[in-house]
Order: structure tokens, then sequence, then C-alpha cells
């Protein structure tokens, strides 16, 4: 019996040898089984056949040099073949480098966002934690559901048996650092072990001792991201141990993180706290978050034991999230364990994965053009060819080992223009998402991403780029060799090229169309009217509620405010609301029933002052305004009252308000329909109440003047309470939420059309010129014959914009089909827009008869007597 | 024509060759060196050597049956060609030239 060193060894000898030299692992068999060596005497005979090559060992000397080295004389005749023809060979490169590039960007920023894992030591062995819950339950979140409590993670904590320790931390805290100028900064309210665990011991001072996290309340600590105390506190090197003002209660800075430390989000973390300083912290007047065991607010990291399998690690937490299933009945939990990336949470990760998609799905494309085009351009050059290839036939090549050699050049053009093509994009990534990061509005935070290319993205580089190759290689490649010797000069049949133009068309016209829908869409957003006058406006925002303030404090403090706004030179209109229009923030209300009704209904609800329509120049078509110092009023708009009572007046009607201290409010109102909440849709239900007392705190100001009061409102309010963070703005900068999507959809969608439509239009550029050149004959005896310059013309523009016609009708219909994924940031703007699905094809085929007329001018004016002389 | 002149492994391939008559493949070929010249030869080495042979026209191989104590394997049979006996001959007269007159126990510094 063969084992296995001597397996080994045959195997090597197999994969040299072939079958032919059988006879050797005869003798060497022989004498292991009837002569008595051993083992490694049989390794050290078959190793010694290795070195030079005997000849003697194989029957055919042929097979022997192809098993020695497979490729590299296709490699070294491909790069011979492309460097003779260096006009294709950079115009492949290039056109490769273009598609890759532009995936591997695409692919990079995926794995940037949902597939790297965390960018902190021993990130291989952290695996997040969240819960998916099915079945009856009644469950309180901050953040999302699938978070954890304090109590639930206590328990993994305690009782699991695969992880060296897990953290548990809550990102997306908002608090206001108290100061000169009062901030409101992101933060992370973390486990004890949060800076331990993770490996990120704080570049100055300390994390988090037990002490810190003794009991809920306790911890009022502070550690300061790196970018923070360089920029709010000059670097103060003796910063530890002094106090910070957050929400308005005093923390001791205990550490400062790490300069390249940002959290365990993408959005960057400016300062972390115990998790036990919540209740201290808690911007939620009298909401119970840390001490409720059934709240979703916590994220979890688990450190894996060494060399514990993933499939263990989520038996042992599947028994643990069983038995505290087992205090709420009907409801069952499976848990999402994954390696731990910046998009962990169930809810992001489908976001991103979904978008993502979609957007591979368009440069993906991009790259089907381009092999399209490269295909096409190899058909044309294999016509070119023809000759040698009979040769090589004629003297005895296979016709695998033409393929081979074809497809050989076709991988070499990929892998010099795919590394070209990441290079490239791997150096401007970086840049190009600074670039969009400066464009996003200011409210998003701060996002760190590590843009390098790990394994992931070279693996997927490598992989487009075969693929790319073999894409635009293997079907030229068996069309030009499949020719008989007699048939070389035979005239190959052009369907195979038109219809790659046909499919490139048909690709640029879907990209150009959704392209067409996302500009117009945009030019819409920026020139639309809303309903209601934006300009000379300025919102100022602020959160008494982040600050504690009660109830009292908080009413006292929006009346003297909003006198002093109205005092100031300029001013003309002051007036206070909960949502400011088109704002990102909306709230939704499920328990409204209105009179005549027993179903309760569902509508977007704003609170807002006395003063607020005629400031905004909005309309009350009905009734009228709310007064001064009145409660339990609403106004509806135009649509909201059709749809609950119908033809019926509104005005009187009555809504029962669920879950409120007011439980019924009277109609009072009806404001005309306008895009007050989503830009593009005035439609929406939508009911405004009067302030109650709890609403004090939330309210935000609008302040209406010719003159910028800016900096005098900054100071009223500065005055008023010198800790509170302020937000002053133009109202019309809440546009920016609505344009900011659209703007970078469309400038993708944009830029990958038009990168489309430049590579289609070289695609039939080339074969409409390929064609005229292998009719030149033809068109002289037509010419000879009597045929003037346009029947000539006619000729080849026919034959080349045949193809082009029929991919762009399947273009439009396969746009037609699609374009509604899109309607959701199409502003109102129809799915089927007249103007993206008639203007682009006329454009799309006016280049196209352009790129198509070039060469057949040039066709109709040959002189007939050269070319009846021509090959 | 110019001769080739033989390497001192060939020859002694050659000559065992001859020894084993028609019992020459692989393993009788390695045994008998092994035994007579007492000399390690390895089968990559020998089938080098029997390779260059065969090239030069000096000896001819041919595949026969399978065997069951080979694993099914054939072996591969060699035998003498005219143009190895002269090559022999030739070596042979060679050497003798070359001994002729030689007492190495008469040799300086040899014992």
């Amino acid at each position: 019996m063969f084992r296995k060193p001597w397996r080994f060894m045959e195997w090597l000898f197999r994969l040299r040898y072939g079958k032919s030299a059988e006879f050797v692992l005869g003798d060497v068999m022989e004498e292991y089984t009837i002569g008595g060596k051993s083992r490694w005497w049989v390794c050290r005979q078959l190793w010694s056949t290795y070195g030079p090559a005997p000849a003697a060992l194989s029957i055919r000397k042929e097979k022997q040099e192809q098993m020695t080295w497979p490729i590299g004389n296709e490699i070294r005749y491909a790069a011979r073949t492309l460097s003779r023809n260096p006009g294709f060979a950079a115009l492949a490169i290039v056109t490769i480098a273009l598609g890759v590039g532009g995936n591997a960007a695409i692919f990079s920023l995926l794995n940037a966002v949902a597939l790297r894992p965390l960018p902190v030591p021993d990130s291989g062995q952290l695996v997040s934690v969240y819960q998916i819950f099915q079945g009856k339950r009644s469950r309180s979140v901050m953040g999302e559901e699938s978070m954890f409590s304090v109590e639930e993670y206590r328990t993994y904590r305690d009782t699991n048996h695969v992880f060296t320790g897990i953290v548990a931390y809550s990102p997306f805290l908002e608090a206001t650092l108290g100061g000169e100028t009062p901030h409101e900064y992101l933060g992370t309210y973390g486990s004890c072990n949060y800076f331990d665990l993770l490996g990120e011991a704080p570049a100055i001072g300390r994390g988090f001792l037990p002490s810190d996290c003794a009991a809920a309340g306790s911890g009022a600590v502070v550690v300061l991201s790196h970018d923070l105390w360089r920029d709010r506190f000059s670097s103060d090197p003796d910063f530890a141990g002094k106090a910070v003002i957050l929400n308005g209660t005093p923390f001791t800075v205990v550490g400062v993180a790490q300069p390249a430390f940002h959290g365990t989000e993408a959005a960057y973390s400016y300062f972390w706290v115990p998790f036990t300083a919540e209740p201290v912290l808690a911007a939620r007047n009298g909401a119970k978050v840390y001490g409720n065991a059934n709240m979703s607010w916590l994220s979890l990291i688990g450190k894996l034991k060494p060399g514990e399998a993933m499939a263990h690690v989520r038996a042992d937490l599947a028994v643990i999230a069983a038995r505290i299933d087992r205090q709420y009945p009907g409801r069952s939990t499976t848990l999402a364990i994954d390696t731990a990336t910046f998009a962990s949470l169930p809810e992001a990760r489908g976001i991103v994965m979904g978008v993502g998609a979609v957007i591979l799905t368009a440069v993906a494309m991009v790259l089907l053009i381009v092999c399209a085009n490269l295909a096409n351009l190899l058909l044309a050059r294999a016509v070119g060819r023809q000759k040698e290839i009979a040769i090589r036939l004629a003297v005895g090549a296979t016709r695998a080992q033409l393929v081979r050699q074809l497809i050989t050049e076709s991988l070499l053009v990929a892998l010099v223009g795919g590394a070209v093509g990441c290079a490239a994009s791997f150096a401007a990534f970086g840049a190009i998402l600074r670039s969009i990061q400066s464009h996003l509005p200011r409210e998003v935070p701060q996002f760190h991403l590590q843009t390098g290319p790990d394994w992931r993205v070279l693996a997927y580089s490598l992989a487009i780029t075969i693929v790319t190759g073999m894409g635009f290689g293997l079907v030229p490649a068996l069309r030009a060799t499949k020719i008989d010797l007699q048939g070389a000069s035979k005239r190959p049949r052009g369907f195979l090229r038109g219809g790659l133009v046909g499919a490139q068309v048909a690709v640029c016209m879907t990209l150009l169309i959704a392209a067409g829908l996302l500009l117009h869409a945009l030019y819409d957003a920026q020139n639309v009217d809303p309903g209601f006058q934006m300009k000379d406006t300025l919102t100022v925002a602020f959160h008494l509620d982040g600050m504690n303030y009660e109830t009292a404090r908080a009413t006292e403090f929006q009346r003297q405010l909003l006198e002093a706004a109205a005092a100031l030179p300029g001013v003309d209109a002051v007036a206070q609301a909960r949502v400011t229009p088109l704002s990102d923030n909306h709230v939704g209300y499920g328990g409204l029933t209105p009179s005549g009704s027993t179903q309760e209904r569902n509508a977007e609800v704003n609170v807002v002052s006395p003063g607020y329509f005629s400031m905004l120049h909005l309309p009350i078509v009905r009734g009228r305004e709310f007064r001064n110092g009145e409660t339990n009023a609403a106004i509806v708009t135009e649509s909201t009252a059709r749809r609950w009572w119908g033809g019926a007046d509104a005005i009187g009607q009555t809504i029962r308000v669920d879950s409120s201290p007011i439980s019924q409010v009277v109609v009072v109102g009806v404001a005309r329909d306008a895009q007050i909440s989503h830009l593009g849709r005035s439609n929406d239900t939508y009911v405004y109440f009067t302030a109650s007392p709890e609403d004090q705190s939330h309210l935000q100001l609008l302040v209406h003047s010719r003159l910028n009061q800016q900096a005098a409102i900054r100071r009223l309010v500065h005055r008023l309470d010198p800790n509170l963070a302020l937000d002053i703005a133009p109202l019309e900068d809440n546009l920016k939420w609505w344009r900011t999507p659209v703007s970078i959809a469309g400038a993708l969608a944009g830029s990958l059309g038009a990168l489309a439509l430049l590579i289609a239009l070289l695609g039939i550029y080339g074969v409409a010129a390929f064609m005229a050149g292998r009719r030149v004959r033809e068109i002289g005896i037509r010419m000879a014959l009597g045929a003037d310059a346009a029947a000539v013309q006619q000729l080849i523009l026919r034959q080349s914009m045949l193809p082009v016609l029929i991919g762009a009708v399947l273009g439009i219909a396969g746009c037609a089909a699609v374009s509604k994924v899109l309607s959701g940031i199409l502003f109102g703007l129809s799915a089927y827009d007249p103007l993206a699905f008639v203007g682009v094809p006329i454009l799309l085929i006016g280049c196209a008869a352009l790129a198509s007329h070039l060469p057949a001018r040039r066709a109709s004016r040959i002189d007939p007597v050269h070319a009846l002389r021509h090959e | 024509m110019s001769h080739e002149h033989l390497g001192e492994f060939e020859l002694i391939v050659l000559l065992a060759l001859i020894r084993l008559g028609s019992n020459a493949y692989g393993v009788p070929i390695r045994c008998e060196i092994e035994k007579r010249a007492r000399r390690t030869v390895t089968v990559g080495a020998l089938y080098r050597t029997l390779d260059r042979l065969e090239s030069k026209g000096y000896v001819a191989s041919w595949l026969g049956d399978p065997s069951p104590a080979r694993g099914g394997r054939s072996k591969r049979y060699f035998r003498i060609e005219p143009l190895g006996l002269q090559a022999l001959r030739r070596t042979e007269r060679e050497l003798a030239a070359m001994w002729e007159g030689i007492d190495l126990r008469k040799v300086p510094h040899v014992s």
C-alpha cells in the first residue's frame, strides 16, 4: 500500500511526467514490495527523478515540455503580439482600467463599511452580537430593537463559555459640552471593560475602573477623543483630572484616547462615559433606560477565546438567549453573531448591503459594456489575424492551443488593465471619500473608514479582472479559430458584432436614463416651490431636554427667548416649532382617532406656536391660525381633512389623541397642502397641535429677519443659558438633506452613464469603421456602377445603426422596468419622466449616428479605381 | 564521423546491460551495479543515463507487459545496440592502451 509521503511523491511525479513514465513507479514499487526497501527510500528515489528532465521517462518530449511550464510560452508570445499592436493594447488597457477601477473603488467602499473588521488590535477575535426577536413582545427601544439591556448584557457576560470578555456600548449619545461655546458632540456609553477588551488603552490617563461602574448613577468620569482634546482643550498635557460639563453635569476627565481610535462605529465618537452614568446624563425626562431589563440600547462585542469555533459560539449563546426568553412568554430570540464591523447592526447591514448591491450592479453594467466593446475589438482584430491563425493550424497547432493562446492574450491585457485601474482607484479612493464627506450636510457626523485595500478588495479585483479577461476573450477566441483552412478569406458574418453593439447600447441606455431621471429630479429639487416661504428665515435649534430642563424652567426659557428675539432690530416675525419644515426630523403618531370614526389613524404631527403659518406664508384656507394661549386645538392640512372627513367641514371636528394628557383636540383651521415634511410630497397626512407645557423643552425657534441676526440671537441664548449648545442656520439649509442623496446618486449615475456612453460610442465607431473598411471593394464596385455618395453613406449607416436601434429599444424597456426603484428619491418626478425617456434616447441615438457617420462619410469618398484594387 | 566517448557511469550501465541480457530493466540494472560496483545508484540518475544512451543510439528500449507485483505497471526493458557495442569496444581499447605498462604499486605516493 502507498502511504502518505509516497503518495505525495507519486502525485508530484505524475504531475511532471503524466502517465508516460509509469514504469518508474513500477520499479520503485517492486523494490518496495519485493526488495523490502523503506518508504523513505521510495521517496528519495522518486525525488531523484526531479532536476533536469530525464527525457527517457517521457514517451513524448513535447508533452513533457508543456508539463514543465505550462503557459510560459503563451505569455511570452502574447506579450510579443501585444507589443506589436501598441494602439490596440493601450485602448484595451485603458478601457479595462476604467471598468475594473470603478468596480474596485465601489467594492472598497462597501468593504470599508460592512466587511472589514474593526480597526482595533486583534479585531479578528472580536464578534458582534445582536438579537432578532420573533413572536409577541413589548419592548422599549433606544436605538434599534436588536440591541440589549444592561441585565441581558450581564447575563451573557457572566454565563457564556466562549468569550474571554464582552463589552457593551451604546453609540450615538448626543451630549452638550459646556464652555465658552457650548457644542453638541456624539459620544458613547461603554461598559467598564470597554478600553481593556478592545485593546485601546488611552494615550493619556486611564480608561474606566470597576469603581467607575459600581452602581447606576455612579461614574461621572469621561475619556475624551484625541481630536476633541486637541481642538477644544489645546492638547493640554495636564488635562486628566480636570472637569468638563456634559449636559450641565460636571464630569472628571480621566483619560484621552489614542489618536487613531474613534470608537466602534463609523461615525466619530468624541467622548466615552461609563454606561452607569446614563441616569445622570440621560436626556429623556423620566425615561428609564439603564435600569430597564426590557430596553434595547446596548450593542455587544465579545472577544473569542483562542481556537473557539463560530458554530460553538452560536450554540453557547443560543442557550442563554433561550433562558432569557423564558421570562417573556411568546417571544423567541435568534442571535446575529458575526465578525465585528462598522455595519454589524442587522438593521444597518440590511441597508448597506441593499444600497451596495444596487451600486455594484450599476458599475458591473459598465464592466459589461467594457467586455462587449473589447470583444468587438478582438473580433475585428481576429479578421486581420486570420492568415496567421490559418498558417498555425496548417502547421499542426490544435484549435485548443490557439484558443489558449488567444485567451492568454486577453487575460494579459485584462491583468495589466486591472492592475492599472486598481492602482488608480486605490490612490484616488481616499480623496474621493474626503470630497464626498465635505459635501454632506453639516449635521451628518464625521466618520472614519479604512480606505486602504485589504485581501478582500484585492481578491475581488483579481476575480473581476479574470472574469473580464475571459468575458471579452473567450467568444472571439472560439470564433477566430473556427475557420477551415480553405475558408480563410471567407467574410465572417457580422451578427455577433452587431449583437455586442446592441448589448452595449442597451446597458448604456439604462444607465443614462437613470442618470437623466436623477439629474432632472435634482434640477427640480433646486428649483422646487415647496408651497411656503423659506427666505430670510433662521432656525435656532437647541435641546432643552438634553440639559434636563424641567417643564416650568423650559416654559420660562422659551417665553424669554421668544420675547427677546422678537425685539431684535429687523426681526418681523418669530415662531416656535417642534419640527422645522423639511428637516430630517419627523414625529409620527399612530393613535389619532378623528371624530366620526372609530379607527385609529397614523399621521405626521408637529407642535407649533401662533404666528407659525403667517411667518412661513403658509395659507390657512379655512378657519384660522392658533391664538396666543390657546390649547387643545389642531390645524390639519387639506389632504388630511379630505381623508378623514371627506366632504364635511373640518372646522369644529375633533381628534382623540391616545397616550397624551390632552385627550381631545378641536380642529380650528385647515392649512393648504405644502411640501412641509418631505420634498416633492405635499399630500401627507399632517396635523399641527398647539404646544402643551410638556412640549416646551422640545420646541425650536424660527426667526424671520431681513438683517442677519445670527450673532445677536447667539448672544441672547448664551445670556439665558451659557451651557446650551446652539445651532443657528438658514431654513433653506434643510433642503440639503433632500438634495444630498439625489446629488450623490445623480453624480454617480451621471459619471457612470458618461463613461458608458464614451465606451459605447468608441465601440460603435470602431464597428462602423471596420464594416466600412471590409466593404471597400464592394463600395468601389457600387460607385463605379453609378451609386452616389449619399447611397453609400446610407448603406454603411443602415448596417451600423440597426443594432444600435434594437439595443436602444431594449435599453428603454429595461430602464422602464427598473426605474420604479428610483421613485423614492425623485421628489415626485414620475419614474417614467418623458424628458428622460425621450431626451436620453434621442441624445444617445444622435451620438451613435454621429459615430457611425464619420466612417460612412470616409467610405463615400473612396476613389472607385483605388477601391477596386483593394485587397 | 566523430565518436562520442563514454562516461564512466555510462560504461558501467552498458556493461550491466550485457551481463543481464534479456532481463535488463530498471530494478535488476540498479541491483547489478550496486552489487558489483558497490555504489549507490538512484532511479533518477539511472534513467537519465539510459536516456542519454538511447538518444545516442547505444541502447534501445521497449515496454513489457504489466505485472501485479508492480501495481499493474509495465517494465521498461533495455537492450544494447550495435552502436553501443562499438562504443564499448572503443572504450576498452582506449583504457587498455592507457593502462598498458602501468603498475600502480610502483607509482610514488601510491600504496
